[in-house]
């Protein structure tokens, strides 16, 4: 761990301050990438930006500043129409031609940075992995202050880019939604998209000499998949982005800090766990709420399974299976504690337990009926099927099948199909 | 809206992707106000000539004339409900947003949905009988609604001429039945109704006014003198191996056997 003085707690603040507002202008951007599937666009563009800078420097820019600004810009422009080129002339498909296009570019900017490194002033190192730790060293006066001239740079793209979002926030959306009923409506779904795409140039190059090409990109796609695994609406997805970017700069910075590593590569690193938290945890997509959906589906499943076997039992055609597996047990368990079976040896249906098991065996063999009518199928092939079916159906799809069936009350094997509701014996009428 | 002028016109429209042709020399007219199908086999270029008339692809030759206009002048006069399939429904947007995307045009820039626009997103949901769904995640809906979510959004651009790209495909009888109704109020209200649609059964019952197409204009008029099995084995039947080796011809830069 680093010294704890005044100075060094300055130069880790700007460090962390310049670090999340890369990673939010990131968010911004890449949440609309995300959702246009174009996440690989960035990768894409924060690669082919390097001869656009190389040639900048080499033409008399200072690095960070306006001139290299519009170089990579210009550059990531070129690796678009590169790949449309290759996409509509050569034929080749639209992922194969934006590799070729970026893998070339980014080449053509590692050999110029080798070959003139004599007159280039540009490390192939923080290129790649940037340099978050040296920026506080590189600052410029505002108003008495010294800030790091790469946040000031961060914090103009981020605020350009939070308001070009507020100007054109319906025309983005309708354009990512749906490109052709955009532009049918006459929104002017080019200049959109070209709109994004020099906005992920602006938020890219802003973000090189923080954390270099290759970590660029987890900013880019990873809070912005995150987030689109949380919220189920579009400008939560952006804000919730944002969070998960700043957050994970931070923390990941403190996590390099304390583990005297690199501070880029621990900050993608935190964004991927984050990434794989929310996939873990996202309310009803997620690994834990699809697993307790499975699980409760097969809690529900031997309940009303142990119902229909003891409705059976009643009916006289077979002794009720005894509980045999754990699940069954506590079913039985559940089943006696909510009043469904009487409790003790026996453990016949009460009233309300009866009711229930009627309605699992009537969609049981209601079923069979159906699917001995229109299906062709044999005979003792019908059970399997219903077993699995009589837990899915609800009175409304049950009354259609009856309907459908005509009348005929009973099953393929026989049996009779149970009413859907009780019938309530009239005073007079004999009980049989 | 206009009724003197014709709702849609092609003149000898010639469509090619690259250089090669896919829809020839298409010339036909369709009235204003009525259900209109373009029927026709798998790659006949149904989709085609829809999106020729709103502009998504660039025409090789001929002109469009959309109530009596070219579609620049009329843009905001037409709706469009692309095919399903079309779209990413896992994009995290709800009903009700779709559905407003039907006023963005005619917002324009810099102004956002107001009350206005959501009492009209409502009252077009409702139409479609969506109302209860309105603030679902558009990817929780079955196929049929999906399609009425499209259907609703169009008539939120409150427009004059629809263009529906199969409307019908992967829906439900309940949804197919209640997409006819609105589409028979709209025609009630005056509006022209043009569809591309592959069902030849419900042709009949819905439909005023058809066009057969297979790479080509095969038949057009009403829908009694046009569906005659002449002319659906003209469209279904007799594939025309001489337009695709044209077309490859055309396209190579070469010439035909």
């Amino acid at each position: 761990m680093m010294e704890f003085d005044s100075t060094h707690l300055w130069m880790h603040f700007w460090a962390i301050a310049t670090a999340a507002t890369v990673s939010a202008g990131c968010a911004l951007v890449g949440s609309f990438l995300v959702v246009r599937r174009l996440s690989l666009l960035g990768d894409a563009i924060s690669h082919a930006v390097l001869p656009g800078i190389v040639l900048a420097v080499l033409a008399g820019g200072r690095p960070g500043g306006a001139g290299v600004f519009l170089g990579a810009v210009v550059a990531a422009l070129v690796t678009v129409w590169l790949t449309n080129l290759l996409g509509t002339h050569a034929g080749l498909a639209e992922d194969a031609g934006a590799g070729v296009a970026f893998t070339t570019l980014f080449a053509i900017g590692v050999v110029l940075v080798t070959a003139l490194a004599s007159r280039v002033d540009i490390d192939p190192g923080c290129v790649l992995y940037g340099i978050l730790e040296l920026v506080p060293f590189d600052t410029v006066p505002i108003v008495g202050l010294e800030v790091p001239r790469a946040l000031l740079a961060a914090a103009t793209v981020l605020v350009v880019l939070v308001v070009a979002a507020a100007l054109c926030w319906k025309e983005l959306v309708f354009t990512a939604f749906d490109p052709a009923a955009a532009r049918a409506a006459g929104l002017p779904v080019s200049l959109v998209s070209a709109g994004l795409l020099v906005a992920t140039s602006l938020a890219t190059v802003a973000s090189f000499e923080a954390v270099g090409a290759i970590l660029v990109v987890a900013m880019l796609a990873v809070p912005a998949a995150a987030a689109e695994l949380l919220v189920r609406r579009f400008h939560r997805m952006l804000l919730v982005a944002v969070a998960l970017g700043v957050a994970g700069s931070i923390v990941g910075y403190l996590a390099a800090w304390h583990f005297n590593t690199n501070a880029a590569g621990m900050i993608a690193v935190v964004l991927g766990i984050e990434y794989l938290l929310a996939a873990i945890l996202a309310p009803g997509d997620g690994i834990v709420a699809r697993m307790a959906s499975r699980e409760s589906l097969r809690w529900r499943v031997a309940c009303e399974d142990r119902l229909a076997s003891l409705w059976r039992a009643e009916e006289g055609d077979a002794a009720a299976l005894a509980p045999r597996t754990l699940v069954d047990r506590l079913a039985q368990a559940r089943l006696v504690f909510g009043g469904r079976i009487v409790p003790g040896r026996a453990g016949g249906l009460t009233d309300i337990g009866r009711e229930e098991a009627r309605v699992i065996v009537r969609s049981h063999r209601l079923w069979e009926a159906w699917l001995g009518r229109h299906v062709a199928l044999p005979l003792d092939h019908l059970h399997p099927p219903a077993e699995w079916i009589e837990h899915h159906l609800g009175a409304e799809v049950r009354g259609r099948i009856a309907a459908d069936l005509e009348g005929d009350v009973g099953d393929p094997h026989g049996r009779d199909i149970p009413p859907e509701e009780f019938p309530r014996r009239a005073a007079n009428e004999p009980t049989r | 809206m206009s009724t003197t002028s014709a709702g849609l016109e092609f003149h000898d429209v010639t469509v090619a992707y690259g250089r090669r042709p896919v829809l020839w020399n298409v010339d036909l007219t369709v009235p204003g106000a009525c259900l209109f199908g373009i029927i026709g086999p798998n790659g006949a270029g149904k989709s085609t000539l829809l999106k020729a008339a709103l502009g998504l692809v660039p025409l090789a030759g001929g002109e469009v004339r959309i109530l009596g206009a070219p579609l620049e002048q009329v843009r905001s006069r037409v709706g469009y409900v692309p095919q399903r399939e079309s779209v990413d429904w896992d994009f995290p947007v709800t009903v009700t947003d779709v559905v407003l995307m039907g006023t963005y045009a005619r917002l324009g820039w810099l102004r956002r949905p107001g009350p206005r626009e959501r009492s009209l997103a409502a009252e077009c949901l409702d139409r479609v009988g969506l109302a209860d769904v309105a603030d679902r995640q558009i990817g929780r809906l079955s196929g049929g609604q999906q399609q009425r979510v499209f259907l609703a959004r169009a008539l939120a651009q409150q427009a004059d001429v629809y263009f529906l790209d199969e409307p019908m495909a992967g829906v439900d009888a309940r949804s197919q039945e209640r997409i006819f109704r609105v589409l028979s109020d709209l025609r009630a209200e005056g509006r022209l109704v043009v569809i591309v649609h592959h069902d030849l059964r419900s042709v009949a019952e819905w439909f005023d006014a058809v066009a057969l197409i297979d790479m080509r204009l095969v038949a057009t008029g009403p829908v009694a003198e046009v569906l005659t099995p002449e002319n659906l084995r003209r469209t279904y039947a007799g594939r025309l191996d001489v337009l695709d080796e044209i077309g490859r011809a055309v396209a190579e830069g070469g010439r035909t056997p």
